[in-house]
C-alpha cells in the first residue's frame, strides 16, 4: 500500500487539528406529514473519532448524514459544530469534507485541480492552491499524478484523489457516505484500510454510513446501528458485538442464538434464567436500564463463537445438554447445530482444536460463561407520535437551496 | 459448411442494397440537382442546364441587393442563436433534475413553437409587432426566430445535462464551498457545453433558411436571403436562386459535419 510509507509520525496531526467535535441533538427528519425518515437521532462526533452509522437501507443514516452536511434541513432539532448551530446553514457555508460513493470527482478537471477546487473556492491564491493541492496529493501517495485526469485512475486512486480533495481544505470532519458501496469484497478490504490509515495520518474526525457490518466493525471507534429512523444503540464494535442492546442489533451484526427464558432473579449485573426446558444459566442484564422481576420473559442472546462444547471435566455457569443434529466444516471454523432449550442452537468452534468431530445424533453438552449471554430489550419500540405538536420550519431558506 | 448460409446473406445484401440506392437517390436528388443548375449558361432557370458558367455565381455575389439579405439572414440567425442559446440553456438548467407538479406544461410551453404551426406563429409575431410598431426590421425578424429555435438549444442541452451531469458532482462542488454561480460554471458548464453547441449549429441552419415569420415580418429593408429566392422563383427564374441555394447546401453540409463532431458520445462524463 503506498499510502503507508509516509513521513508523518503515527497519531501526529499534520494540521493540527483533529477536527472539531461534532453534536447532533435531538434531530427529526419529515418529507411528509406525519411520517418520519429520522427521530430523535442524537450523537457527538468526538475529534478525530471514527463514528459510523450502520443499518438496513431506509434506516435513516444517509438522511442523518446528508443533513449533517446540509443537503438537507432537519424538521427540528440541531446540528452544532463546536457549539455553533449550523442547521440552517447550506452545504457551502458548512466545513465538511464530503467522500460519495462513486467519488464524484470532476471528470472534466485534473486530479490537481480537483484537489483545488476547495481552496480556488475559499478564493486562496494561486501558488498557494497548487502548493497545498500538491502536498495533500503527496500525502496520500498520489504526487505523481497529478496532472491526469480522473478517468485515468483506478478506482483506488480516485478515492485517494477524493480523500485528497475532501481534506485539503482542513474541514471539521470527513463525511463518507458509503464510498466503498459499489466495490468487490477483495478492493473493499484495501480501501478500508487506507481510509484508517490517511485518517491516521491527517487526524481528522470521521463520520462514515455504511449498511455492511463487517465494514463497520472493521474500520469504527463506535457504531451507531440505526433502524427505522432512529440510533438503536451506539458503542464500540465489540460492545455492540458481545452486549447488543435489542434483538435488532443482535441479528444485524453477525448471526446469534436468540433464546426466551423466564428471570429467577439478578445478582449484580447478572440475571438469572430458566430457559424453557427447565435449564438453569446466567446472562448479562439488558442495557435497557429496565429491571427484569421474578417469572419476567426475557430474550437473550448468544453467539455461536461464545457457546462452548463442553468434555465431561469441565464445568461452566450455563451448562446445556443437547443433541447434535446437523455440521458444517467451514475451514477456519465449523458449525454445527444442536437441538437444545427446546429449540435449536447454532454452535461455531474454531478449526483444528481438540474437539472430537461432533456427529450427528450424538449427545452434547454446551456451555458459556455468564458474560457471554446478553438478555437484549423490548423489539424497537413503535413509532411514536409527533413529540411536541407541529415541526418547527425554520432554515427554509436552506432546504430551498438544497432541493438544487 | 458455411456457403449456403453465406449464399443467402449475400442475396439479401444485395436486395437491401437493390432497395436502398433509389429511396436514397430518391432522397437526395432534389438537392443534386441544383449544383448542375446553378452551373448553367443560360439566364434562366431550365432542366437539363445549358452549356456551363459561372455567371450565376458571379451575378449573385455582384448584386448588392442578394448580398444584403444574405448577410441580413447571417445576422438574424446570429441574433437568434444568441436569444436561444440564452433562453434555451437557462431553461434546461433549471429544469433539470427538478421534479415538481406541471413540469409537463412547462416543457410543453418551451417546445411549443416547434409543434405550432408557423404560419400561426407568424401571424401571431405580425399582429404584435404591428401592434408594437417593429415591423419590418431585422431585429423583429431576429426575435421571432428566437422563439423558434429555442426548443432546439433546450432539447439539446437538456440532453447533454441528462447524459453528462451526475447529480452527485452538484453535490461535491457545493460541499466543497461552491456557490450557485460557481457551481454552474464548474460543474453544469462543462457537462452542457457539447450539447449547447450541436443545438447552437442546429438552431442557426433552422434560422438562416426559415422563410414563414420572415416571409410575414419583411420590409423593403428586411427581406432575408430566403424570401428574396422564394420571391425571385416567382417573378424572375434567374440562376442566382440556384447560386444562392448552392450557399445552403454548403451550409447544410458543414451543420451535418459539426453536428457529428459535436454530438460524439463523450464517455469521461459518464
Amino acid at each position: 500500500m503506498t499510502v503507508a510509507a509516509q513521513q508523518t509520525a503515527p497519531g501526529t496531526a499534520p494540521n493540527g487539528g483533529g477536527g472539531r467535535r461534532v453534536v447532533v441533538r435531538d434531530v427529526w427528519k419529515s418529507y411528509t406529514q406525519g411520517s418520519y425518515a429520522v427521530r430523535d437521532v442524537g450523537f457527538a462526533l468526538e475529534p478525530g473519532e471514527f463514528l459510523t452509522l450502520l443499518g438496513p437501507s431506509g434506516s435513516g443514516k444517509t438522511t442523518t448524514l446528508m443533513m449533517v452536511a446540509g443537503f438537507e434541513t432537519p424538521s427540528r432539532g440541531e446540528i452544532r459544530v463546536d457549539g455553533i448551530d449550523v442547521a440552517g446553514l447550506p452545504p457551502e457555508l458548512r466545513n465538511f469534507g464530503i467522500v460519495f460513493q462513486g467519488y464524484a470527482l470532476f471528470p472534466h478537471k485534473s486530479v490537481v485541480d480537483n484537489v483545488e477546487f476547495a481552496l480556488l473556492m475559499r478564493g486562496i491564491s494561486r501558488r498557494e492552491r497548487r502548493r497545498r493541492a500538491l502536498d495533500m496529493l503527496d500525502k496520500v501517495g498520489l504526487a505523481g499524478l497529478a496532472a491526469r485526469r480522473p478517468r485515468e485512475l483506478s478506482g483506488g486512486q480516485q478515492q485517494r484523489v477524493a480523500l485528497a480533495r475532501a481534506l485539503v481544505f482542513e474541514p471539521d470532519a470527513l463525511l463518507l457516505d458509503e464510498p466503498l458501496g459499489a466495490l468487490d469484497r477483495k478492493l473493499r478490504e484495501t480501501l478500508q484500510a487506507e481510509i484508517k490509515e490517511i485518517q491516521r495520518r491527517v487526524g481528522i474526525s470521521i463520520l462514515y454510513v455504511t449498511h455492511d457490518q463487517d465494514e463497520a466493525m472493521t474500520m469504527s471507534d463506535r457504531i451507531a446501528v440505526m433502524n427505522q429512523g432512529r440510533i438503536v444503540q451506539i458503542g464500540t464494535p465489540a460492545e455492540l458485538y458481545l452486549h447488543p442492546a435489542t434483538p435488532f442489533v443482535a441479528d444485524f451484526l453477525g448471526e446469534t442464538n436468540l433464546l426466551t427464558a423466564t428471570c429467577l432473579g439478578t445478582d449484580g449485573g447478572h440475571v438469572r434464567l430458566r430457559f424453557a426446558d427447565g435449564t438453569i444459566g446466567w446472562a448479562v442484564a439488558a442495557r435497557d436500564g429496565v429491571a427484569r422481576r421474578i417469572g419476567d420473559p426475557v430474550t437473550v442472546a448468544v453467539r455461536p463463537e461464545r457457546t462452548r462444547v463442553l468434555r465431561r471435566a469441565d464445568a461452566a455457569e450455563t451448562a446445556i445438554d443437547g443433541i447434535v443434529v446437523g455440521g458444517t466444516f467451514l475451514g477456519r471454523h465449523a458449525r454445527y447445530v444442536v437441538a437444545a432449550l427446546g429449540g435449536r442452537l447454532v454452535v461455531s468452534i474454531a478449526g483444528g482444536s481438540p474437539e472430537p468431530a461432533l456427529e450427528p445424533g450424538a449427545a452434547v453438552r454446551l456451555g458459556w460463561s455468564r458474560d457471554d449471554a446478553q438478555i437484549l430489550g423490548e423489539p424497537d419500540a413503535p413509532p411514536e407520535p409527533d413529540p411536541s405538536g407541529p415541526i418547527a420550519t425554520f432554515g427554509s431558506q436552506a432546504l430551498r437551496e438544497s432541493a438544487h | 459448411m458455411a456457403s449456403p448460409d453465406r449464399g443467402r446473406s449475400r442475396r439479401r445484401y444485395r436486395l437491401m442494397v437493390a432497395a436502398c440506392v433509389p429511396l436514397l437517390g430518391f432522397l437526395v436528388l432534389p438537392t443534386l440537382v441544383i449544383l448542375p443548375m446553378a452551373l448553367t449558361g443560360g439566364d434562366l432557370i431550365v432542366f437539363p442546364p445549358q452549356g456551363f458558367s459561372v455567371h450565376a455565381f458571379a451575378d449573385y455575389l455582384g448584386d448588392r441587393q442578394w448580398i444584403q439579405s444574405t448577410i441580413m439572414s447571417f445576422e438574424i440567425a446570429v441574433l437568434a442563436v444568441s436569444i436561444a442559446a440564452l433562453a434555451g440553456t437557462s431553461a434546461a438548467v433549471a429544469l433539470h433534475g427538478r421534479r415538481f407538479p406541471g413540469k409537463g406544461i412547462v416543457t410543453g410551453l418551451i417546445l411549443a413553437p416547434i409543434v405550432v404551426p408557423l404560419v400561426v406563429l407568424g401571424l401571431g409575431d405580425y399582429l404584435l409587432f404591428a401592434a408594437l410598431g417593429v415591423l419590418g426590421g431585422w431585429v423583429g425578424i431576429g426575435v421571432a426566430h428566437g422563439v423558434l429555435v429555442t426548443p432546439y438549444v433546450f432539447i439539446s442541452v437538456a440532453t447533454s445535462l441528462t447524459a453528462g451531469l451526475n447529480p452527485a458532482l452538484v453535490r461535491s462542488a457545493r460541499s466543497l464551498g461552491a456557490r450557485p454561480a460557481a457551481v454552474l460554471w464548474h460543474v453544469h458548464w462543462p457537462a452542457l457545453r457539447p450539447g449547447l453547441c450541436a443545438g447552437a449549429v442546429l438552431a442557426f441552419a433552422v434560422s438562416f433558411d426559415e422563410v414563414v415569420l420572415a416571409w410575414f415580418l419583411q420590409g423593403p429593408q428586411a427581406t432575408t436571403l430566403p424570401v428574396r429566392m422564394f420571391t425571385a422563383v416567382q417573378f424572375e427564374l434567374t440562376p442566382k436562386i440556384m447560386a444562392s441555394a448552392s450557399l445552403f447546401i454548403a451550409l447544410a453540409t458543414v451543420t451535418l459535419l459539426a453536428q457529428a463532431l459535436i454530438a460524439r458520445p463523450r464517455r469521461e462524463l459518464a
